[in-house]
């Protein structure tokens, strides 16, 4: 299905830019930390701690001065009726078992953020291949048969792109609601394989046995990007249909279905797949906005923890930091990839891209 | 193709994308769960009751029925017979009938909170503006410098953060920590300045001026700064195709002036372009408003959508889709027609 010409202007490409090798080298971290994640997360994204609420990344010890009432033999000392206080110089201590900190229910930031990227990581890929799906079935439909099917399809899509993506959104979540979620089992966790390795290091053991599977903010997100898929399909298919080996094909009999998706939709493929790069960017940032407004029912995720951190903003900035630091380097990465294969295989195509 | 007809085609397009918006609203409600009579009403009434409010709101009418009504109703504004649950009186509206919740009319609520959503807009266009083009002009005239290389950096940044943790990253550091502005809401708004304006109390109004400019710094920054990345990225590759253009040569082979060049027919080559996408990208725009009226507390039509949607106040939710949607659909028409009237090489067609 890849011509070897086709990995040629890749490598090219790859070779000619040193960005694109950032971009690769992020996403691939990012996947194998979401995938491994009851292995490499520090701590239990989900138990709370109150005794280590609020400790300040590595780096970012704080010193403060309070006043602390003065203990002799460990009782307070009174004098006149009053507890006799001192000023003493405090420290907001961290520490390597919290590397980024943690929040305000003494959670592990560092263990919330990789768990945090399975989520965002299963809506960004089952989102835009609900929405690619979508989209190509529509869009190859509309360009290969023109004429009234384009006209009722595209229109329709162009009634779609009257909303913006987060309006939209934020309506069929009133309709869809929770509706459609999921948990899926841990398979690592589940064995037995993950408690183990982590018991062998002297890591805390206890992880999580499901990753929330947000079903309604997928189907969400595909419904309302599936429209771009759908204008890039239709304008291959449109140019398409007019090669000798697609007439070729319908001289044979072949029916019309299996000359879409079997001679049509391979030909097409270049440039709906490096949309799809740049959509898996997109449509994480959707997720991580919709979490953060409440309407997603995943309880650890970025956005979600970025909104979870607003009420230290006074006292412990590094609860919304980080998670927005999560999302905007993963999405560097992907973008990073996204512009690469663009570049060395020039579909030239447009897309919505940004929260 | 003339310019009446080219007008003609894009509002009649436009109408149908209207009738298609107001169509896909009325169908979300009425796949909705719940019963609207539930928002209204106690848990305890009687069923009675419940019918009668059931019948009040036209829901025990067939689909079709209620769907005539809904179009008509925004199509010609007819009052709609609902009551006001706090006096029991009968409330009109302009066709997007009665909250749920309030019990007052959705057009008059949707219509007051548009000017915040306007304000904070068009302030994010200018800052975008304001700062994307002459970034993407430097950093295509100097290519491989160090400007250069901080402009990319920037853009890719921006294009990649979300604007609601950028958001809250400025209160944090501006509002919070170093108490430059203020941490949320709209103390002021340009219809208020307007009215101290017109009512004659100038120093009033420059002051009302000067604290909405205070209130609307960090949000407009919030929303603009996608957008000045976008514009930035737009502009600086704009350029550098033009410039690689043999009328840039011949200009210059000419003797024009380098800067004449420059400013005067490159980039107003490049700007067309530019002009297309951020018309595109409108749709981002009002979106992001959405989000960064929920970080700020700006009390705009964002605000009104999510509140809505959170209470199931449905009346609302549509009455805010609609106007959302028309917008962006009117403002689509209007930048597709300022396109082919500033590009002389793109006819009406």
């Amino acid at each position: 299905m890849i011509a070897p010409r086709t990995i040629r202007s890749l490598k090219r490409g790859l070779s000619r830019n040193a960005l694109a090798k950032v971009g690769i080298a992020i996403v691939v971290v990012v996947l194998f930390v979401a995938i491994f994640a009851p292995f490499v997360a520090p701590d239990r994204p989900g138990t709370q701690n109150l005794n280590e609420s609020r400790q300040p990344p590595i780096g970012f010890e704080k010193a403060t001065t309070q006043e602390v009432p003065v203990k002799e033999n460990g009782s307070v000392v009174f004098e006149d009726g009053q507890i006799v206080t001192e000023n003493r110089t405090v420290y907001e201590n961290s520490s390597w078992d919290h590397p980024l900190g943690t929040d305000g229910n003494g959670r592990d930031i560092l263990s919330r953020l990789i768990y945090g990227a399975r989520v965002s990581l299963l809506v960004g890929f089952f989102g835009t291949g609900l929405a690619m799906l979508v989209g190509v079935t529509v869009g190859l439909t509309a360009g290969y048969y023109r004429g009234k099917v384009d006209d009722v399809l595209m229109r329709s899509a162009d009634v779609m792109l009257a909303f913006p993506s987060i309006v939209l959104a934020i309506a069929l979540i009133g309709v869809l609601q929770d509706a459609l979620e999921q948990s899926i089992p841990d398979p690592f966790v589940q064995t037995g394989v993950a408690p183990a390795f982590r018991s062998a290091l002297g890591l805390p053991t206890g992880m999580p046995e499901s990753t929330t599977l947000p079903g309604t903010i997928i189907v969400v997100v595909a419904l309302v990007n599936w429209v771009w898929f759908a204008r890039v399909a239709r304008g291959e298919a449109l140019s398409l249909r007019e090669e000798s080996y697609v007439k070729a094909a319908r001289a044979l009999g072949a029916n019309d279905a299996s000359i879409m998706f079997r001679h049509v939709l391979p030909n097409a493929i270049t440039p709906i797949l490096v949309l799809g790069t740049i959509q898996i960017a997109a449509i994480i940032l959707l997720e991580s906005a919709l979490s953060f407004l409440g309407f997603s029912s995943a309880n650890i995720s970025w956005g979600f923890d970025i909104a979870l951190g607003r009420q230290y903003q006074s006292t412990a900035w590094w609860i919304s930091a980080m998670p927005g630091l999560a999302i905007v380097i993963t999405v560097i990465g992907l973008n990073l990839v996204g512009d690469w294969l663009r570049d060395a295989l020039d579909p030239g195509i447009e897309g919505e891209g940004g929260v | 193709m003339s310019l009446a007809r080219f007008l003609i085609k894009r509002l009649l397009q436009g109408v149908f994308v209207v009738w298609g918006v107001v169509t896909i609203v009325f169908g979300l409600r009425v796949i909705a769960p719940g019963d609207p009579a539930n928002v209204l009403l106690p848990p305890d009434v009687g069923p009675e009751v419940r019918q009668q409010v059931i019948a009040d709101l036209g829901l025990d009418q067939p689909l079709y029925v209620q769907y005539w009504e809904f179009v008509s109703g925004i199509a010609l504004g007819v009052p709609e017979g609902l009551f006001n649950i706090a006096t029991g009186q009968p409330v009109g509206g302009l066709g997007l009938g009665t909250s749920l919740t309030t019990g007052t009319s959705v057009a008059s609520r949707v219509g007051r909170s548009l000017p915040a959503t306007l304000e904070l807009a068009i302030m994010a266009t200018v800052v975008a503006v304001v700062i994307a083009i002459p970034l993407g002009v430097i950093s295509a005239t100097n290519r491989y410098s160090v400007p250069d290389y901080g402009a990319t950096l920037f853009s890719l940044a921006g294009i990649s953060t979300p604007n609601f943790w950028l958001g809250v990253m400025l209160i944090i550091v501006l509002a919070v920590q170093l108490d430059l502005f203020p941490t949320s809401q709209r103390a002021i708004g340009i219809p208020g300045v307007v009215d101290l304006l017109v009512s004659g109390q100038l120093v009033a109004a420059a002051e009302g001026f000067r604290t909405w400019l205070w209130y609307i710094t960090l949000p407009a920054i919030t929303l603009g700064t996608y957008f000045t990345a976008l514009i930035t990225r737009l502009t600086r590759s704009g350029m550098l195709d033009e410039l690689g253009k043999t009328y840039v040569r011949a200009s210059r082979a000419k003797g024009l002036p380098d800067a004449l060049v420059r400013y005067k027919h490159v980039l107003r080559n490049t700007l067309i372009p530019i002009i297309t996408v951020v018309g595109l990208q409108l749709g981002t725009l009002i979106g992001g408003a959405v989000i960064t009226e929920f970080v700020f507390d700006w009390p705009g039509l964002g605000q009104v959508l999510i509140n809505s949607i959170n209470s199931r106040d449905w009346p609302m939710v549509q009455g805010s889709l609609i106007v959302i949607a028309v917008g962006f659909v009117v403002v689509n028409i209007v930048v597709d027609t300022l396109y082919t009237l500033v590009n002389p090489r793109v006819g009406f067609d």
